[in-house]
């Protein structure tokens, strides 16, 4: 603390003493205006220069933020553009396959073996009755949900036995990955917000009794009581989950048809 | 009075032309400014105190811009540029300020 004590009892430069007892022996000497005057100029500039960088920097600051907004907002818009598109081609791509495939027998049976495998995929929109889990942050802003804690959630309803699951929309399936990008928690790569809300098409009574009875639950639940994390589940009579945006697999090839080729 | 000229004749200066730092020089920028400050009101100080010398003023100015200068330099290749920054603006502005309460007690007589 004596530093500290030191600096604040010296502030005044010891010169000044200095010079002015030097000053009081010798004869006294006029002081050099000029010379006072360029010093107290330059610090005013540097001062006015600092304020002046200072000033035109900050709205630059923000300008950048709101370019670097607009580009994630048009990006954005570009690809829910791009998905539109691709569920219409999709779309046309499954209307004239059923076509083709309508004409012969075996055309018929290959039709409804490709429906039920996409059913299961989740390339296609799917309807039914299910639970309804809702996760949210703490209110307080304090606590927030983490991409593990919807991990949990979702594979307790797979375990609980669900069908199909949509996490805000976002169909998962076996490609499908949650997790924690900064503070956005991402679902198939698109980011999603709280409140979470999962849906899962099921046997509603079984999947609640189930998923109530997990593990996953019972921490949501503590997390709830712990850090103030909403979480509630429900039977739903009616869910509708979309589509996934799309499975394409690059690497895997199926035994069945190279064989049979 | 030509003191107060040459304050005004400062910022009209800075205000006009408008001088843009060289981005080298950018991070000595605020500790020169707190530097400056100090051989202000260290100067004024000993004005009001009637021991104020030019030379002294003079120097304490350009030796403080340089000393403060070269700290946050040396502190910047020893990759503790930052807190030799806060080092120097601890020092500084504890002088700023008790060179500013002494100012008042002068100038208000409180």
């Amino acid at each position: 603390m004596s530093l500290l004590v030191d600096i604040a009892t010296s502030a005044l430069e010891p010169g000044y003493a200095a010079a002015a007892a030097r000053r009081s022996s010798a004869a006294s000497t006029r002081p050099r205006a000029l010379l006072v005057c360029g010093t107290v100029l330059a610090a005013t500039l540097l001062v006015v220069i600092a304020a002046v960088q200072a000033h035109q920097r900050a709205p630059a600051a923000s300008r950048n933020r709101e370019r670097l907004l607009a580009q994630v907002q048009a990006h954005d818009a570009t690809i829910a553009a791009l998905q539109r598109r691709l569920d219409a081609a999709r779309a046309d791509t499954t209307r004239l396959q059923d076509a083709a495939l309508a004409s012969t027998a075996a055309g018929e049976r290959l039709s409804a073996r490709l429906g039920s495998e996409e059913l299961a995929a989740g390339t296609v929109a799917v309807t039914g009755p299910g639970l309804r889990v809702t996760l949210d942050d703490d209110p307080q802003g304090r606590n927030r949900v983490l991409d593990r804690d919807l991990q949990g959630v979702v594979n307790a309803l797979w375990a609980a036995g669900a069908e199909a699951i949509a996490v805000d929309g976002q169909r998962l399936t076996a490609e499908s990955a949650i997790r924690q990008a900064g503070e956005a928690i991402l679902v198939n790569f698109q980011p999603v917000t709280p409140p979470y809300d999962v849906q899962a098409i099921g046997d509603p009574v079984a999947l609640e009794t189930s998923f109530g009875a997990s593990r996953s639950a019972a921490t949501m639940r503590a997390y709830g009581q712990l850090y103030g994390l909403r979480f509630h589940y429900g039977r739903e009579s009616a869910l509708s989950l979309p589509a996934a945006p799309g499975l394409s697999l690059r690497y895997a090839r199926s035994e069945v048809t190279e064989g049979s080729r | 009075m030509i003191v107060a000229l040459a304050v005004a004749i400062g910022v009209t200066l800075g205000l006009v032309l408008q001088p843009t730092v060289p981005v080298d020089l950018q991070p000595y920028l605020p500790i020169a400014v707190v530097a400056a400050l100090d051989a202000l009101f260290g100067g004024v100080r000993a004005w009001l105190e009637r021991i104020f010398d030019d030379k002294v003023f003079v120097v304490s100015f350009v030796s403080n811009i340089l000393v403060a200068a070269l700290i946050v330099y040396v502190g910047d290749k020893l990759g503790v540029g930052g807190e030799l920054s806060t080092a120097v603006v601890v020092v500084l502005g504890i002088r700023i300020f008790s060179n500013a309460a002494a100012i008042r007690r002068h100038v208000f007589r409180a």
